[in-house]
């Protein structure tokens, strides 16, 4: 047994190696070059302190981004959680037909989002789309107009391509109710409580830690949406839908401005931090692993 | 209230296929009918935009490209996550904590935050635009997910079978090979079916790694068709269909083993 702490060495090794050169190194780069001026894998890297973060304060794009992904950050954290957590309840009474239900709710999240995004440009497309159709059908022609590129619906079309499919949260509370005790609603039962208030009194208060995942996931989620944006309105109309993400994108890859990029990089990793840090302490969450 | 109840799920879940059906249907119908009319089931059905899709993109090419690189990704990622979940649930070193820290921290990092070190970082190793690039960087991206999901696994699993295994004189690796693996396949099948569907859809690290035929997947496809195929409606809707009909079918297949694994894997974080 003795030469076995060389292969426990070695079977962690594989993991570490990878976790440092694409996980570690990247946030150690992101976050050091947040503070230096760096346009280009040619150019020259100068410290420039905070400069960075100083000109995004006053940078409008920056602005519209940030207040766009903590819009998005709080619905997605509210409402989104709202639809799964009320659909994993309902399902959980297993009548006929629940497995179908859960399945088409999980489709919008199993497949890629670049697909979903490219479905939604159709749905919502001017001259063939399923929406500008059945408004016609019902002749709401009026109503009918390019909804990703009119600057009053982009960010709502936005939104709806991923703010109803909560897949995942409701797989997660849905195996949470199955862990909660029958003995706690048999006894409910005896006091003669209605399904209503079963699900109030008793389920709800059960799936207080998993309400706490769920929300971060939610949340941290918006912090690294992409392709729905991009592959959509790519952040317009005018920067009508533009995220950190993107903003990030487009500085990095589009303008190599690198060290401006990470510095929104910086941003979006805080984000996550303190978005962890709140809904653990609300929810306090107990960390036993 | 139960009526309620069962028409607001009822109504949920057809928004969310209804947008596939329609697609669905929509490869089947002629550009006209696309055109005329939207929403109406096909007159006749046609099935010649699946041959069109194949041919007018390089879809077929980016189709072995992402099979490829799913395969190998999912290999190498489950590989390396359950030799660590293995020490880190059934010994105890130095590095077991760390490693546990490490990894809960990185299951929420914004991963698109670190696009632009990632793309420096596969430049440096010569390997922007190869499928390795994308191969080595799904397979890191997602260590935590698979090693959050096989842990779960391991933890399940008695030790008494390795332990007989030892007194019988195995050595370290022919405990691993003969006794954990085959008891621990099953999770691993679990947490390889998601890393699969994970590289299979990615697209941002696709877009920013890739720039030739030779290595984009699937998912790029679509950029491509927006203006290749403006006005072949059919074909464009059929390669939609082409598209995502692999992650439905393996989720379809494969839900209860999915469902598990996506559980496991998020909870802990």
């Amino acid at each position: 047994m003795k030469n076995n702490k060389i292969w426990l060495y070695l079977f962690s090794a594989p993991l570490i190696l990878f976790f440092t050169v694409f996980l570690l190194a990247p946030v150690i780069i992101v976050f050091g070059t947040s503070f230096m001026e760096w346009k280009g894998f040619s150019g020259n890297i100068t410290f420039i302190g905070l400069d960075n973060y100083i000109a995004a304060v006053k940078d409008p794009e920056f602005i519209v981004s940030f207040q766009h992904t903590l819009i998005w950050i709080v619905l997605q954290s509210t409402i989104h959680v709202i639809i799964g957590v009320s659909f994993a309840i309902i399902i959980s009474r297993k009548f006929r037909g629940w497995k179908i239900l859960r399945t088409s709710f999980m489709i919008p999240n199993m497949i890629s989002a670049s697909a979903l995004g490219f479905i939604f440009l159709m749905v919502f497309n001017g001259q063939i789309g399923l929406i500008n159709s059945l408004l016609r059908k019902l002749n709401l022609e009026q109503l009918a107009h390019n909804w990703f590129f009119d600057p009053s619906t982009a960010f709502v079309s936005v939104t709806v391509t991923w703010l109803l499919f909560a897949g995942l949260i409701m797989l997660l509370v849905l195996t949470e109710i199955g862990t909660i005790p029958d003995s706690l609603y048999e006894a409910a039962d005896l006091d003669g409580a209605s399904q209503w208030q079963k699900d109030l009194f008793i389920t709800i208060p059960q799936l207080r830690n998993v309400l706490g995942t769920c929300m971060i996931i939610a949340a941290t989620s918006k912090l690294k949406e992409f392709e729905l944006i991009y592959l959509t309105t790519k952040g317009g109309p005018g920067t009508g839908t533009m995220s950190l993400p993107l903003y990030l994108y487009n500085t990095s890859i589009v303008q190599n401005n690198f060290g401006y990029s990470n510095m929104i990089g910086t941003v979006l990793i805080a984000l996550g931090l303190i978005l962890i840090f709140i809904i653990s302490k609300v929810f306090k969450i107990a960390s036993d692993d | 209230m139960k009526v309620k109840g069962y028409s607001y799920v009822t109504s949920i879940a057809l928004i969310s296929i209804i947008p596939f059906l329609w697609v669905v249907m929509l490869s089947l119908k002629t550009n006209e009918e696309i055109l005329n009319n939207p929403l109406s089931l096909p007159s006749q059905l046609i099935f010649s935009g699946y041959g069109n899709a194949l041919e007018i993109a390089p879809l077929g090419q980016y189709l072995i490209n992402s099979a490829i690189i799913a395969v190998v990704s999912t290999a190498l990622n489950i590989l390396i996550s359950s030799m660590a979940a293995y020490t880190t649930t059934r010994f105890d070193f130095k590095l077991k904590k760390p490693i546990v820290i490490i990894m809960s921290i990185s299951l929420l990092l914004p991963i698109t935050a670190l696009i632009m070190p990632v793309y420096s970082i596969i430049r440096f190793l010569g390997l922007y635009d190869t499928k390795t690039a994308l191969i080595l960087v799904y397979t890191a991206l997602d260590l935590p997910m698979s090693f959050f999901i096989l842990r779960a696994f391991f933890l399940t699993i008695p030790k008494e079978l390795e332990e007989a295994s030892y007194i019988d004189g195995s050595s370290f690796l022919q405990c691993y090979g003969r006794v954990i693996l085959p008891l621990t396949s099953p999770g691993m099948i679990t947490a390889g079916i998601l890393h699969f569907i994970f590289c299979w859809n990615e697209f941002l690290y696709a877009l920013t790694l890739t720039a030739s035929h030779g290595a984009r997947t699937v998912p790029l496809a679509l950029n491509y068709f927006t203006s290749q195929f403006a006005f072949d409606y059919n074909a464009m809707f059929s390669a939609v269909v082409i598209m995502i009909m692999p992650s439905i079918l393996i989720f379809i297949v494969f839900q209860e083993k999915i469902i598990e694994g996506l559980t496991a894997g998020a909870v802990k974080g």
